[in-house]
């Protein structure tokens, strides 16, 4: 035989072999088996995955007729994007309030628990959150808040007590604790700029509270600008910079987080994920957490809080694998349960009447408990939008001394020139 | 007519590597340039668009800035390498001492990843420096450099210091292959130092000269891990080169197909420049070889 010919023919064979291997079916398991209901739970967040599977135990205890396998991978996103063109939907599924869930969501293959009395459990507030995410922001929930994070003000009680200062409640008083703790030699903040996405907190809890409501639907549609409306929290977002720590453009999560634990700055403006960081560093620091106080109106203020977990089940499942996850979901959902998952998680519960009990947040608790909470305005932003990278490229002119308005026209230009570029796909 | 039959070993050597290169390499290059025409996201539904993707390029600022950062870093970086690297192996082919070691010493970074050393270096410039910066009283460098504007200083000095490896090594072949017997005759003549080095050495290692800079230019314009490893892109967007643009935008923001395009663009501006390089080299190679 010519050799072309076998080189053509084993070439056409891998050929052939490597688009089977990429387009194949995985084949979806059986739902019963050996009696039982068999189950996959789909997590998103591969941190949480050891006090999942202590639930998951506890609850197949309690079920000896279901069986649960985890699944908690890195880039758990994109895996789930991945199975959902193959049509191979894991039976519940446990993710984050955000873009993800908007695409299985829109996709139809989550199950809606309006009616299965799950929505009376969990915080009307966080509820809202996950409607405000669902296609054309409909009133169902395909998905049940389960667990939260906060973002606001962490602070040293301890440099707070020598400096004789007390929580602000206002912007106003806010700026006068500023000005106080650098009289009295402190740094006010500790500022971890160099990783961009530490410079968002502080927009996130002023963005949400400073401009209209309805501001994100507006802006999606073309009708408003960043513009005429982030003024005045870009004014605050500099304000802010003047207090923070030499050089914390160049300074990274980590390093700052070590360097507030020593007790280096009375501040920081980070969420409950840092907390955790900082008594790595330090186990006897002594801080809490208070709402960032955007405006001068103490009420308005709210902690920026959004849904770090919900559950959902897919409607891809057998009859059998729904009612399961169904009673997997309520048995979550039981305050024990709930208490045990924000305890090991060290997060908040959207469930009613469990309470993150840890000093370490109880500033929060009481507006949490009232529900002066808002989401994360970059929840509503288009994915491809790198607000981050903007407010990171402001905070260079400010060290670079560029005048506080122009640096103000010209980061909010940014965001609108960058957001029209996004908004488009 | 009958050809000489050439062995099967040939065959069953180079066919296997063929097969996976085409896999691996060729196809998804293929899909890639094939999703530049479509609007998919990376994973879903899709429609072809024709050539949208293209002409937005040109009016995206981002992508403007950061083509215009690409060729300044790739420049600088190729210069520099080529100049740094032709100094140490001429150094390091002249007869000195713990020449071995030396050349160890200097091939060494090229073994580690590019990623590893870009976070020790990342340490170094916002831990070690400004601490060493402000006991000194340097102004300049008791900060991190790599939140400054000039961020892509200390990123550039990595890259070189990492690149200088392998383009010494080259040139150090280059060196070999000159017959020493010409030197002899040279210094005979009176030519000796900068003079022996520009009319002798420099001419026969002509065409190593080239391969260095059309590998380094090509190298430099596609720079990605020094980037994400020390500055992610930042701050702002100062060090953002156009392949970490296609990975955040592209990954990240949901722009699959847009920055496909986008890699296309780039994958022709460097198939352009390396071939302008080749001709131009070599063009000089011939003339100063007559």
């Amino acid at each position: 035989m010519n050799m072309k010919k076998v080189i053509a023919v084993i070439m056409a064979g891998v050929m052939t072999a490597g688009f089977v291997t990429g387009c194949g079916q995985s084949s979806k398991s059986k739902s019963t088996k050996d009696g039982k209901v068999q189950l996959e739970i789909f997590s998103t967040k591969p941190e949480s995955a050891k006090t999942l599977q202590g639930l998951i135990d506890k609850f197949m205890k309690e079920h000896q007729d279901i069986s649960i396998s985890l699944t908690s991978q890195a880039d758990a996103g994109t895996i789930l994007k991945t199975r959902l063109t193959k049509n191979d939907i894991p039976d519940i599924i446990a993710m984050g309030g955000d873009a993800t869930y908007t695409e299985l969501q829109s996709a139809g293959v989550l199950l809606d628990l309006s009616d299965s009395g799950f929505t009376e459990k969990v915080q009307e507030s966080y509820l809202q959150m996950v409607y405000d995410v669902n296609k054309d922001e409909e009133k169902k929930a395909y998905g049940i808040p389960y667990a939260t994070n906060a973002s606001g003000v962490i602070y040293n009680k301890d440099i707070f007590e020598e400096a004789g200062v007390k929580v602000p409640k206002t912007w106003t008083e806010f700026m006068e604790v500023c000005e106080k703790l650098k009289a009295a030699g402190y740094t006010p903040f500790e500022l971890t700029y160099a990783d961009a996405w530490c410079g968002l907190p502080a927009w996130n809890s002023m963005a949400t509270v400073i401009p209209e409501k309805g501001f994100t639907d507006a802006r999606k549609k073309g009708e408003t600008t960043f513009a005429d409306t982030h003024k005045e929290v870009m004014e605050k977002y500099l304000k802010i910079l003047n207090y923070a720590q030499e050089g914390f453009l160049g300074t990274t999560y980590n390093d700052g987080n070590a360097a507030f634990a020593k007790g280096n700055a009375a501040m920081s403006i980070q969420g409950n994920w840092a907390i955790s960081e900082y008594i790595k560093t330090n186990k006897d620091i002594n801080i809490d957490m208070f709402a960032f106080p955007s405006t001068d109106k103490a009420d308005s203020n709210t902690v920026t809080s959004g849904v770090d977990v919900l559950m959902a089940v897919s409607n891809q499942a057998s009859e059998e694998q729904q009612e399961a996850g169904k009673k997997f979901i309520e048995f979550m959902l039981a305050q024990e349960n709930a208490k045990q998952y924000i305890e090991e998680q060290f997060a908040f519960s959207a469930v009613k009447g469990v309470e993150q009990d840890n000093e370490t947040v109880a500033g929060l608790k009481k507006d949490i408990a009232e529900g002066r909470v808002s989401n994360f305005p970059d929840h509503y932003y288009p994915s491809g939008y790198d607000l981050a990278a903007i407010l990171q490229e402001c905070a260079l002119n400010f060290t670079n001394g560029m005048s506080e308005q122009e640096n103000i026209a010209a980061t909010l230009k940014l965001c609108d020139e960058q957001y029209d570029a996004a908004n488009v796909e | 007519m009958k050809k000489e039959k050439v062995s099967k070993a040939f065959y069953l050597m180079t066919i296997p590597m063929a097969i996976l290169f085409f896999i691996f390499h060729t196809y998804p290059f293929i899909k890639g340039v094939f999703y530049s025409f479509t609007d998919w996201k990376g994973y879903g539904d899709w429609n072809f668009v024709n050539l949208r993707n293209y002409l937005h390029i040109f009016k995206d600022k981002n992508v403007i800035s950061s083509y215009l950062f690409t060729f300044k870093f790739a420049l600088a970086a190729t210069i520099g390498v080529n100049i740094l690297s032709m100094i140490l192996a001429c150094a390091l082919n002249a007869k000195i001492r713990c020449k071995n070691f030396l050349k160890a010493v200097y091939f060494l970074p090229y073994m580690l990843g590019v990623l590893i050393i870009g976070y020790i270096f990342k340490y170094i410039f916002s831990n070690i420096i400004p601490m060493v910066g402000s006991s000194l009283g340097i102004e300049a460098l008791s900060n991190n450099l790599l939140g400054t504007d000039s961020a892509w200083i200390p990123v550039l000095i990595v890259t070189i210091w990492q690149g200088l490896a392998f383009n010494t090594l080259i040139y150090l072949a280059g060196l070999q292959t000159v017959d020493t017997s010409l030197y002899e005759a040279a210094s005979l003549d009176g030519a000796t130092g900068l003079k022996r080095f520009l009319k002798i050495t420099f001419p026969l290692i002509a065409p190593f000269f080239t391969i260095n800079m059309v590998l380094s230019g090509k190298n430099y314009l596609m720079a990605f891990d020094q980037m994400m490893a020390m500055t992610n892109g930042g701050p702002g967007t100062a060090t953002t080169t156009i392949s970490v643009l296609i990975y955040k935008k592209g990954f990240t923001g949901g722009q699959f197909a847009y920055q496909s395009a986008n890699a296309v663009l780039l994958f022709l501006i460097i198939i352009f420049i390396s071939v302008l390089q080749l001709k131009v080299l070599e063009k000089r190679e011939e003339r100063v070889g007559e």
